[in-house]
C-alpha cells in the first residue's frame, strides 16, 4: 500500500484517503454549452503517467488536497493544499451515499 | 507407548533437532506411527520407512520425498479438516490424523493410476481438443473430471476462528533467517535500527543447520548474537508473503494446528535474504520415490536422523553435492556410484515400479539403487524482488537469475546476490545490513520532514548521505544443467513433463507465458518456486533459444499460500445503533440492516403502527437521519450551491425542504434545513447520504469557496432523533415541553429549541414525512432513551405506540413522498423525480444547474407518478414492469404497499412521460406472468393531497 | 468502407476442424505428436485492409468474424505482449446475461448464445460450464434491484428469477443463510444459464480460427502512433514497422485511452485495476457462481478445484497491476462472511488486470469522429462475457459500414448527448 503525504498530517497509508480523480475546471454554469459541460462531467485524460488529482484525508484531518502522481507506478512527486478550482461534479467520483451497486462487481 | 526408533532412524546425529525423550504418536492413513518432537510429519514417516506419501495430480503416480521441506511438491497431505498441509514442514503433534490426499481406494493401489497408462493421450491441450462435439458431452465429462481433483477436502463446517492482525513499524525487515539474514540483521541493529527478522523454517540458521559441524559452530555464535540484540525481533515459522508499494509487507506467523496470524508491516527498508532453492533435474523417472534432492537428503540425515535409503547413486555438480556424499556415507548409506556432472557425466533415467530400483547413467551403466540424490544447482527465489518491480537477469555462467535493479528501499544479500566463501557472504550481508539501516534512517528523515507535529526539543534529523560500500559477491561457475537426454517431470504438482512443454512450443504456445498457461506448468501449489527455472530452460531449449531471451514468468503474491482465516482476521465492520436500541430489542423490534445502522423494522404489527399515527400518535426512532450543523455568515450561499432551491430568504425559526443533485442533474439527496439563529442552520440529510453530503459540503468550502465563512460540523449521532407523529402529537408533546406548540406560535415548517421532558437544548421541528401533524425532536443523545420513555409514559392515555420503519414507509407512500434511490435511480434527474417544483433555474450557480435547465427545456422522458391498481386488493411487487401492448417496457413500480388507511394498494412508479397523464390506464406485469391494470393518479399523494393534516 | 463488403460472401469460408478424440488417439500413438501450429508467425506486411489493436478476446473475435463471416481476411491483429496477455487472461471467466437494461440484456444474451456454440464453431473446447449464477441480495434495496433485473430479463426471454434463502442453500450449501449474520441474505437473483468458461481457450480458439481464415496475428508488436490525413486513418506505426491501412479498431481495454490519444479521440474512461485471486485446489464443493454486491465479492470453483475470487475495482485510477494486501484481506473477510467454513483454505495467487471504466458501466462501441478509427472499449469489468458478440458486431460494422442495432446504444456520442445507458441505474442510494 502506497503512502501519501497529506499536506497537513504527513505520510499516511493511502487507505486513509478518499479519491476524487483528475483535477477539473468547472465551467461557468450560466454560460456553458452541453458539449463543454458534459466534457467536464465525463471526459477524462486518463494518462499513463503524470496525473494531477484530488484527494481527501477521510480518516485523518478531513482536508482536501491535490497530488501529482505517476499512474504507472504510483510514485507521488508532489502533494499540495488546494488551489481553489471548485471543480467537483458532486457525486460523480465520490462514494455515493451508501451506494449499493450490484453492477459495481459486474462479473 | 512405543519409543522404538523407526527402522530408518539413525543413531544420534550432532545437530539433530528431534527430541528423543519426547515421542509423539500420530496416524497416517489410519495406521498409528511414532515420531519425536521436532520431527516433521514427513521425517517421522520416513524414519518409519514410509516411502510413498501421495499420488500425483494427473497420472496418479506414487510420489515420495523430494526436498523434505515446505516446497516439497510430493508431501501435500490432509491433516484433520485441513487440506494441502506441507508434511515436509509441519511439525508433528500428538494425535495428528494425517491422510494422503486423493487416493482411492488406497495409497498403494490407486485405480486412477490407469491415467498413467493412457497418459500418452492426456497430452497438453487434451481438454481443448476434445469433448467438442456433441456439445452436451462436456458437462458430463466435467463432472467426471471434478471427481479426479487432486487435493485435500475442506470441511465447510470448520469454525472460523478470528485471529487478530497486528501491525509493525520496524526500520529494517530482513526476510530470511539464514546466515546472511542474521548477519544483516545484526549489522543493521548495531547501526541502531530496529529490525524484524523473519524466517520460514522453525529455527534460524538456513542451510548452515545441515551443512557440517564447522558451520554449525559458527551458526551458534551468530544465532546467539542475533537473539541477544534487544532491537532485533525474530519471527520463526513465519514468512514475508508479499511486498507492496512503499514496502508495505504482509508477514504470516504460523502457529499450531495450521493457524496463522497476519502481521502488517511498514518497513523503511527491506533486506531480501531468502537463500537459494535447490532445483530438481529433468530426466525420465525423476519423480520415482527414492529420487531426491541433496538438500532433502541432508536435511533428513542431519536434522532428523533419518537414513534416506540403503544404496545410493549421487548425481553432483557442486560442492554441496560432494559434501552430501559424506553425509550419506556417515549415515550408513552405501554409495554405489557418484555421477559427476563436472566431468560430463549425466543421469539418463531412473527405473522402477512404484519406487526407484535402477539408475541409468550416460556411460550406459545401469546401476541397482533405491536412492538417487541429485545436486545439480540452484534457483533463486526472487519473488519479493519481483514484487518490488525488479525483473531479474539470467546469468548463463552461474545458471540462475540475479537481481537487476532494485528500488532504494529494497536490498538483497546471501545466495540470491551471489556466491563466494562464507566469509565473503557474511561480509556482504553485514554491509547490506548497515546500508539498509542507513537508508531506513533517511526514510525516517523524509517522513519526519512532512510531519507537522515534531516536538520542539528533539534533535533535528539529518540525512546520512554516506552510503556503505557493498562489495559485489563473486558468482561461482555453475553448469547449466536442467534436462538430461530424456524427458521427465518439470512440474511435479501439475504432472507437467518436459515433453509436454516441447509439445506446447511446437504447437505455437511458444512464449514462457503461453506455454505456462497451456500446460499449467508452475500454476500449482508451488507457484513455480521449484519448477520455473526448469520450465523456462525447457521452453528455451524447445525454441532453440536461450533462457535469457525466454525470460521468466512474473511471480505473484503471496510468496507462500496463506489461509483465508489469517487474511480475514477479525471482522471490524462497524455497526451503528441509536441510544434507544436496547428499548427496541426489549420490545420485540425486528432488526433491519440499513447500511451501517441496525433499525427497528417494526414491533410486530406495522398495520397497527400505521393506524396509531393516522388516528392517535406514534413515535419513530429516526436517529440515523444525517445532521449537519452549519454556522457562519455564508451558510445561505453554501445552501444555494448545494440545493436546487432557494435559501437566501429563509427566516429565523423557519424550515425548508430541499433536494440536491449532482452536476449531472441526478438527484442525490434530500432533506430539510432549518435556521436556528441569525448565522446558525441545521441541515438534515438521508441517513445513507449523511457522510457523503458532509464531505461534499467540506469540499465546496475547502476547494471551491475558501472565502466563505461557514463552519460545518456533523452532529448525526450527537442527537437522538424521534419523530412524534399523529393528530394527538401536539397534545402529547405539550405535556413535556416549555415550547409553545400552538399552531399560531409554532406553525408547519418551523423549528424551535427548548426543553423536553426536562432535557434542555432539544431541537423541535414541525415537519412531516408521514403526512400527519408531527414534531421531530433532536434530543442530546445521552437523553434519547429518557425522552423516548417519557413520551410513551405520558402518552399512554392518548394511544401512543412505538412505530417502526416499515410503518413509516407505508405512511410516506400513502403521502406520495419519494425515497431517493428507491423511487429514483442512478440516472434520475430532478424533473423525473417529481421535484421540478423545487428547481429554481433563475438563481445563481447550483449543483446540476445546466443539466436541469436542459432537462426542463427538453421535457423529462420519464416521470414519477402515483399509481393505483384497479383491483385494490392486488399489490404489484416493487420492481414490477409497466408494459405496453407489445410487451415493451414503459416504466416500473418503484414502491408499493397495501395502505391500511385507504384499504387499497398504492404505488409510486417511474413512467414514460407520454403514458403518465392523470387517469391513464397502465398494464403492470406480475411475477407470475399475469398482467394487472392500474390507473395513473393526478397527485403524488394518495392520501390528503392538500396536506391539511400536516398543517393542522 | 462499404465497398469492403464485396470482399466477403457473408458465410464462413472454411469449416474449422482437426481437433477430435480420434485425432488425439492418432497423435497419442505417434512417437512425437505433430499437431499443426495453433497459429502461424508472419513478417509484418506493409499494409492491411484492417488493423486491430489488441490481441485479446475482443480483437481476435473481431478478426475471426471479419474473416469467417465477411470474407475480409487481409487483417492484422497487433498485441504488445503475447495473445491474451491483458484482461482476457486475467478475468474470472464468468458469463451471464442477466443485466438490467433491455439494451444490455439483448446484447449479452447474444454473447451467451454465441458462447454456447463456440466450442463447435471454433473446433476448440472452451469448457463452458453452465452451472448457474447467483447474485445475492443482503438488503431490501438490492433485493428490489434483483427483482427489477429478473422482470426485465424475463420479458426478454432470459432465464432469471429471484429465489429465497432456502433455495440458495440448496444451490450452494457452504453459504451461511442464517438471519443473524452482519449482512443477512434475503434472496438472490438466480440465472441458470450463467457459468464459467476457460478464458485462455477462448483466446486460443479465436486466434486459431482467425489464423485458419488468413488473419495475421502479430505478438510482441507495440503500436507507437497512428497517422491520419484529412481526418482519415492512414498509417499505424509499430515497433515492427509502419502499416498502411484505412481501418483501425481499438480493442485495448485498460490501455484504450492511450490508443485513442494517438488520434485525439476523447472518451469518458478511467483506468483502474480489478484484482482477482485463486486458492489452492480442494475437492469440489461449490457448483454455482456466487456474487455478492454488498460484500463486493464473487466466487466460483473451477473443475480443478480452485476457488476463483474477484471483487470491485481498486479505489483509485492507475495503470499499475501490482495488487494490494488490502484487497486479499478484504476479500478473505468477505468470503468468510459468506462461507465461514473456508478459513483453512489457502490463497495461492493474486493478480490484477486493467479495466477501462465508463460512467454508465456500459461499453463504448462504434465509429468515432476520425474516419476509419473504430472503438470497442470501455469494457470495465465485463469484457470477457461480451467477447463473442463484440467481435461479431464490430466485424459487421467494419464490413458493412453500418452500426448494427445491437450496439447502437453504446456509441461514443451518447455522453455529450446526455444519453447514458442505465446499467449504473441499478445503483441504489441511501436508506
Amino acid at each position: 500500500m502506497m503512502q501519501l503525504a497529506c499536506p497537513w498530517c504527513g505520510y499516511r497509508n493511502v487507505s486513509e484517503f478518499g479519491y476524487l480523480g483528475e483535477l477539473l475546471e468547472r465551467p461557468d454554469p450560466a454560460t456553458t454549452t452541453p458539449e463543454e459541460w458534459r466534457s467536464y462531467l465525463y471526459l477524462r485524460s486518463n494518462p499513463a503517467g503524470r496525473l494531477e488529482e484530488g484527494w481527501y484525508h477521510r480518516a485523518g484531518c478531513r482536508r482536501y488536497f491535490e497530488a501529482v502522481r505517476d499512474t504507472t507506478d504510483n510514485t507521488v512527486s508532489e502533494t499540495r493544499r488546494p488551489a481553489g478550482r471548485g471543480g467537483s461534479t458532486g457525486g460523480d467520483e465520490h462514494a455515493m451515499p451508501g451506494e449499493i451497486n450490484p453492477e459495481g462487481v459486474t462479473v | 507407548m512405543s519409543t522404538t526408533p523407526g527402522p530408518s532412524r539413525l543413531p544420534v546425529q550432532s545437530g539433530e533437532r528431534i527430541d528423543r525423550e519426547s515421542p509423539v504418536r500420530f496416524r497416517f492413513n489410519n495406521r498409528t506411527f511414532t515420531g519425536y518432537r521436532g520431527d516433521t510429519i514427513a521425517s517421522a514417516l520416513a524414519a518409519n520407512g514410509v516411502k510413498v506419501f501421495t499420488r500425483s495430480f494427473k497420472y496418479h503416480r506414487p510420489r515420495g520425498i523430494l526436498t523434505a521441506g515446505w516446497l516439497d511438491p510430493n508431501l501435500m497431505v490432509q491433516v484433520g479438516n485441513e487440506p494441502n498441509v506441507r508434511a515436509g514442514h509441519r511439525e508433528l503433534a500428538e494425535g495428528l490424523d494425517v491422510h494422503s490426499q486423493d487416493v482411492w481406494p488406497s495409497l498403494k493401489f490407486d485405480v486412477k493410476a490407469v491415467n498413467t497408462a493412457i497418459g500418452r493421450f492426456l497430452a497438453p491441450g487434451f481438454y481443448y481438443k476434445t469433448f467438442i462435439k456433441p456439445q452436451p458431452l462436456w458437462p458430463a465429462y466435467e463432472g467426471v473430471l471434478k471427481r479426479f481433483v487432486h487435493s485435500g477436502s475442506i470441511d465447510t463446517t470448520t469454525p472460523h476462528i478470528e485471529h487478530d492482525k497486528t501491525y509493525a513499524h520496524p526500520d529494517v525487515v530482513v526476510a530470511g533467517g539464514g546466515p546472511a539474514g542474521m548477519a544483516s540483521a545484526c549489522a543493521a541493529a548495531r547501526s541502531g535500527a530496529r529490525v524484524l527478522l523473519v524466517e520460514d523454517e522453525h529455527e534460524l540458521g538456513g542451510h548452515w543447520l545441515w551443512s557440517g559441524p564447522a558451520r554449525r559452530e559458527a551458526l551458534t555464535t551468530l544465532r546467539d548474537e542475533t537473539l541477544s540484540m534487544p532491537n532485533i525481533e525474530v519471527l520463526t515459522n513465519s514468512v514475508v508473503i508479499a511486498r507492496y508499494d512503499d514496502n508495505w509487507l504482509g508477514v504470516i506467523v504460523r502457529a499450531e494446528h495450521g493457524h496463522e496470524r497476519l502481521v502488517k508491516v511498514r518497513a523503511k527498508s527491506l533486506v531480501a535474504a531468502p537463500g537459494l532453492v535447490e532445483r530438481p533435474y529433468v530426466f525420465e523417472g525423476n519423480d520415482l520415490p527414492g529420487v531426491m534432492l541433496m538438500t532433502g537428503a541432508r536435511r533428513l540425515i542431519n536434522r532428523y536422523a533419518v537414513k534416506p535409503g540403503a544404496r545410493a547413486v549421487v548425481f553432483t555438480a557442486n560442492s554441496h553435492g560432494d559434501a552430501g556424499v559424506e553425509d550419506l556415507r556417515r549415515a550408513g548409506v552405501e554409495i554405489v556410484a557418484i555421477v559427476d556432472a563436472r566431468r560430463g557425466d549425466r543421469v539418463v533415467r531412473a527405473l522402477g515400479r512404484g519406487e526407484l530400483q535402477q539408475v541409468e547413467i550416460s556411460t550406459g551403466q545401469v546401476i541397482d539403487a533405491d536412492l538417487l540424490v541429485t545436486a545439480v544447482g540452484w534457483t533463486a527465489p526472487t519473488s519479493l524482488l519481483n514484487m518490488a518491480g525488479d525483473r531479474p537477469t539470467y546469468s548463463s555462467t552461474a545458471a540462475r537469475f540475479f537481481p537487476t535493479t532494485l528500488p532504494d528501499d529494497v536490498l538483497a544479500t546471501g545466495g540470491i546476490a551471489g556466491d563466494g566463501d562464507d566469509g565473503q557472504m557474511l561480509e556482504h550481508a553485514s554491509s547490506t545490513g548497515r546500508e539498509a539501516a542507513r537508508r531506513a534512517h533517511n526514510v525516517l528523515v523524509r517522513l519526519a520532514s512532512c510531519a507537522p507535529t515534531l516536538p520542539d526539543d528533539t534533535e533535528p534529523l539529518v540525512v546520512d548521505d554516506s552510503p556503505i560500500e557493498i562489495q559485489d559477491l563473486p558468482r561461482d561457475r555453475h553448469i547449466e544443467l536442467f534436462r538430461s537426454s530424456t524427458h521427465g517431470f518439470v512440474d511435479y504438482s501439475e504432472d507437467v513433463s518436459s515433453k509436454d512443454l516441447f509439445t506446447a512450443v511446437r504447437e505455437g504456445y511458444d512464449s514462457a507465458e503461453l506455454a505456462k498457461r497451456y500446460t499449467t506448468a508452475t500454476m500449482g501449489p508451488l507457484q513455480g518456486k521449484l519448477e520455473t527455472i526448469n520450465a523456462v530452460a525447457v521452453i528455451a531449449e524447445a525454441n532453440a533459444t536461450t533462457i535469457a531471451e525466454t525470460g521468466t514468468t512474473v511471480w505473484r503474491p503471496p510468496y507462500a499460500p496463506t489461509t483465508l482465516g489469517a487474511l480475514a482476521g477479525r471482522a471490524l465492520d462497524p455497526v451503528r445503533y441509536s441510544p434507544m436500541q436496547d428499548w427496541h430489542e426489549e420490545h420485540g423490534a425486528r432488526p433491519l440492516v440499513a447500511g451501517a445502522w441496525i433499525r427497528p423494522e417494526s414491533y410486530g404489527d406495522p398495520v397497527t403502527e400505521v393506524r396509531a399515527v393516522r388516528e392517535a400518535v406514534g413515535i419513530i426512532d429516526v436517529t440515523p437521519i444525517g445532521k449537519l450543523d452549519l454556522q457562519g455568515r455564508d451558510v445561505p450561499a453554501l445552501l444555494e450551491r448545494m440545493y436546487v432551491n432557494k435559501w437566501q430568504k429563509l427566516g429565523i425559526g423557519r424550515v425548508r425542504y430541499g433536494a440536491m443533485c449532482a452536476d449531472d442533474g441526478v438527484v442525490m439527496d434530500d432533506g430539510v434545513t432549518g435556521r436556528l439563529d441569525e448565522n446558525h442552520y441545521l441541515m438534515s440529510t438521508t441517513s445513507g447520504g449523511a457522510a457523503a453530503i458532509w464531505e461534499w459540503a467540506e469540499e465546496l468550502l475547502q476547494t471551491g469557496h475558501p472565502e466563505w465563512d461557514v463552519v460545518c460540523t456533523p452532529v448525526t449521532t450527537s442527537y437522538a432523533s424521534i419523530n412524534c407523529a399523529g393528530p394527538r402529537s401536539r397534545e402529547l408533546l405539550q405535556r413535556l415541553t416549555d415550547v409553545d406548540l400552538r399552531p399560531d406560535e409554532f406553525g408547519y415548517m418551523n423549528v424551535r429549541t427548548g426543553s423536553v421532558a426536562g432535557v434542555p437544548d432539544v431541537v423541535l421541528w414541525r415537519i412531516g414525512f408521514t403526512g400527519e401533524l408531527s414534531f421531530e425532536l433532536h434530543v442530546p443523545a445521552a437523553y434519547g432513551l429518557h425522552v423516548w420513555e417519557e413520551l410513551l409514559s405520558v402518552g399512554a392515555d392518548l394511544g401512543i405506540r412505538a412505530v417502526g420503519i416499515e410503518a413509516q414507509r407505508v405512511l410516506r407512500l400513502e403521502k406520495g413522498h419519494l425515497i431517493i434511490g428507491q423511487d429514483t435511480d442512478g440516472l434520475t434527474q430532478a424533473f423525473s423525480a417529481g421535484l421540478g417544483w423545487a428547481v429554481k433555474l433563475d438563481k445563481q450557480d447550483f449543483s446540476g444547474a445546466p443539466e436541469l435547465r436542459w432537462q426542463k427545456e427538453a421535457g423529462p422522458a420519464s416521470v414519477l407518478v402515483s399509481v393505483q391498481p384497479v383491483d385494490p386488493a392486488v399489490v404489484p411487487p416493487e420492481a414490477s414492469q409497466i408494459i405496453g401492448p407489445r410487451s415493451e417496457i414503459l416504466g416500473r413500480v418503484t414502491s408499493s404497499r397495501h395502505s391500511p388507511t385507504l384499504g387499497r394498494s398504492v404505488c409510486l412508479a417511474q413512467l414514460r412521460f407520454e403514458h403518465a397523464a392523470p387517469g391513464s390506464r397502465i398494464r403492470v406485469l406480475q411475477p407470475d406472468g399475469s398482467v394487472i391494470e392500474a390507473t395513473v393518479c393526478a397527485e403524488l399523494a394518495h392520501f390528503d393531497p392538500e396536506g391539511e393534516r400536516a398543517r393542522a | 468502407m462499404k465497398s469492403r463488403d464485396r470482399l466477403g460472401n457473408g458465410r464462413p469460408s472454411t469449416k474449422i476442424s482437426g481437433y477430435s478424440a480420434a485425432a488425439l488417439v492418432r497423435q497419442g500413438l505417434r512417437k512425437e505428436s505433430d499437431w499443426p501450429r495453433v497459429w502461424r508467425s508472419h513478417d509484418m506486411a506493409g499494409s492491411y485492409d484492417v488493423v486491430i489493436i489488441g490481441g485479446g478476446i475482443h480483437g481476435l473475435a473481431t478478426a475471426y468474424y471479419l474473416a469467417s463471416r465477411h470474407g475480409i481476411t487481409n487483417v492484422a491483429v497487433l498485441d504488445k505482449g503475447y495473445l491474451g496477455s491483458g484482461g482476457s487472461g486475467r478475468n474470472t471467466a464468468i458469463a451471464r446475461s442477466n443485466y438490467l437494461t433491455p439494451e444490455g440484456v439483448a446484447f449479452y444474451d447474444r454473447s451467451l448464445k454465441l458462447y454456447e456454440n463456440l466450442s463447435a464453431e471454433l473446433n476448440f473446447n472452451i469448457m463452458f460450464s453452465q452451472r448457474g449464477h447467483m447474485t445475492l441480495a443482503h438488503n431490501d434495496s438490492s433485493l428490489r434491484t434483483m427483482r427489477w433485473r429478473a422482470e426485465v430479463n424475463k420479458l426478454q426471454g432470459i432465464d432469471s428469477e429471484v429465489i429465497g434463502p432456502e433455495e440458495i442453500k440448496k444451490l450452494a450449501p457452504p453459504i451461511d443463510v442464517s438471519s443473524d449474520t452482519r449482512y443477512p441474505i434475503l434472496g438472490a437473483l438466480h440465472h441458470p444459464p450463467g457459468g464459467i468458461i476457460r478464458h485462455d481457450a477462448v483466446v486460443w480458439g479465436y486466434a486459431r480460427g482467425a489464423d485458419l481464415h488468413g488473419v495475421e496475428l502479430h505478438q510482441q508488436t507495440e503500436v507507437l502512433g497512428i497517422e491520419t490525413s484529412a481526418g482519415q486513418v492512414k498509417t499505424v506505426k509499430t515497433t515492427r514497422g509502419d502499416i498502411a491501412t484505412n481501418v483501425v479498431v481499438n480493442c485495448t481495454a485498460g490501455w484504450s485511452s492511450l490508443i485513442n490519444d494517438m488520434v485525439g479521440v476523447r472518451a469518458p474512461i478511467t483506468t483502474s485495476p480489478l484484482q482477482a485471486a485463486v486458492t489452492e485446489p480442494v475437492k469440489p464443493f461449490l457448483d454455482a457462481v456466487v456474487v455478492s454486491g454488498s460484500l463486493h465479492v464473487y466466487v466460483s470453483q473451477t473443475a480443478r478445484g480452485e476457488l476463483v475470487f474477484g471483487a470491485s475495482v481498486d479505489p483509485f485510477a492507475q495503470y499499475s497491476m501490482r495488487g494490494s494486501l488490502d484487497f486479499i484481506e478484504g476479500l478473505a473477510g468477505n468470503v468468510l462472511a459468506l462461507m465461514p467454513g473456508l478459513s483453512k483454505m489457502r490463497l495461492l495467487r493474486q493478480w490484477g488486470g486493467l479495466c477501462d471504466m465508463t460512467p454508465d458501466y456500459s461499453p463504448i462501441m462504434g465509429t468515432t469522429d476520425v474516419d476509419g478509427f473504430l472503438v470497442d472499449i470501455g469494457w470495465g469489468t465485463y469484457g470477457f462475457k461480451a467477447g463473442p458478440v463484440s467481435g461479431e458486431q464490430m466485424a459487421a460494422l467494419v464490413a458493412t459500414g453500418r452500426t448494427p442495432a445491437l450496439i447502437e446504444p453504446f456509441g461514443i456520442d451518447r455522453f455529450l448527448a446526455g444519453r447514458l445507458v442505465g446499467e449504473k441505474g441499478a445503483a441504489s442510494v441511501g436508506h
